[in-house]
């Protein structure tokens, strides 16, 4: 029977597992990944105490950092399926079939990408369809190629394309870009980019691989069509609760609504911290921030206990 | 694996994480690769689509058998790693 069990392996779990360890509370952590979303970017300035540090740098040091405690049980590459209630806590099964029993758990699972939910999206995912410009961007060179979405990604993204694709496209869903000023600059003055605004996607076509994508005009109602080679989608995450959805309180947006000062959820026993929860800034250093004091406040419930 | 009798190819590019991760991996476990920057290598690119039917990196060629992306799981099955 473990005190606490961790799911997740981003800056909220791994700080979550070291502060743990440190308190010598009994815990297991399981994550099919280290890193977190930040694991694909190239280049991480705001990490304090760091001045500059790529994803997969940042994705070592935290897993080193965790290895380096004593007393964690580190289940690795694995993934939580479901997390149910038993009578003196809660029953953790992975999906490789490991069957965890712990007094609290601490979920720091972040969020994952949107995806666009049309027609032809799953069928060409890979064929055309990305949502890893970092990685995918120089395949696309001299090539047609949209972005989906205004926000920091997407201009991210464009960015990413401008250094190979002949022509990009950026389709956004209101009237206007949302993302930092100085890149909104930089992509405007492009003449290979061609801002789309209130454009709705509808479907992506093709044959082997993609070769269209249609879209709804939302000023005038017209369905038009862009002859393009690829589609990168920027719309935004979701975070990743499925397997605990059924025990914890979450906000229409599919966020864990937790107590701020604690870190604690609806179902008593299950703490939350970083970008699955209801917090409004989703970054780094507030999710290891954040599940330390998950942590510090499931140390003193035990001991109440 | 002693001796490796299998011809490992990797297809990556220079900003692609799951790439390094791939690479980093056979390291630890001792496999000889190629490698191919399809960034630069345009025959490289045309080939790696063609292989695997899709433009998403890396890809993994194991005596013809294909991977996309860092699947630890399966690279350990196809190479024999315990």
């Amino acid at each position: 029977m473990y005190d606490t069990v961790i799911i997740g392996g981003g800056p909220g779990g791994i700080a979550a597992g070291v502060y743990a360890a440190r308190k010598k509370i009994k815990s297991a952590l399981i994550t099919d990944n280290f890193g977190g979303q930040s694991l694909v970017s190239a280049d991480i300035q705001n990490w304090i105490g760091t001045k500059s540090v790529s994803g997969f740098e940042f994705a070592q040091m935290l897993e080193e950092h965790l290895r380096a405690q004593e007393g964690i049980n580190i289940i690795y590459p694995d993934l939580v399926e479901k997390v149910e209630k038993s009578e003196r806590g809660f029953n953790v099964t992975t999906k490789k079939g490991e069957k965890l029993e712990t007094k609290t758990v601490l979920v720091t699972t972040g969020s994952r990408r949107k995806k666009l939910g049309i027609p032809g999206e799953k069928e060409f995912d890979g064929k055309g369809v990305a949502y890893c410009s970092t990685c995918d961007a120089p395949i696309f060179k001299n090539k047609i190629v949209a972005i989906i979405g205004g926000g920091n990604a997407g201009l991210e993204a464009v960015l990413d394309l401008l250094s190979y694709a002949e022509k990009v496209y950026l389709l956004e869903f209101s009237g206007q870009l949302k993302g930092d000023s100085l890149t909104q600059e930089k992509i405007k003055s492009d003449s290979r980019v061609q801002i789309i605004f209130k454009a709705k996607a509808l479907e992506i076509v093709g044959d082997k691989f993609v070769t269209g994508l249609k879209y709804e005009d939302l000023e005038t109602n017209q369905l038009k069509e862009i002859k393009l080679d690829g589609i990168f989608v920027e719309i935004g995450s979701v975070p990743n609760i499925e397997f605990v959805k059924d025990l914890i309180v979450a906000n229409k947006v599919g966020e864990i609504v937790i107590d701020h000062k604690t870190q604690a959820t609806s179902q008593e026993g299950i703490w939350a911290a970083g970008d699955a929860t209801d917090i409004l800034y989703k970054q780094n250093n507030v999710s290891a921030g954040d599940a330390i004091k998950a942590i510090l406040n499931i140390y003193d419930y035990l001991n109440r206990k | 694996m002693e001796q490796q009798n299998k011809v490992v190819k990797i297809y990556t590019t220079p900003t692609c994480v799951y790439c390094k991760m791939t690479k980093e991996f056979f390291k630890k476990n001792n496999v000889q690769y190629e490698e191919f920057n399809v960034a630069e290598d345009e025959k490289a690119r045309d080939a790696m689509v063609e292989k695997s039917h899709q433009m998403g990196v890396p890809v993994i060629d194991i005596d013809g058998e294909i991977f996309v992306g860092f699947d630890q799981q399966a690279l350990k099955k196809a190479l024999e790693i315990r």
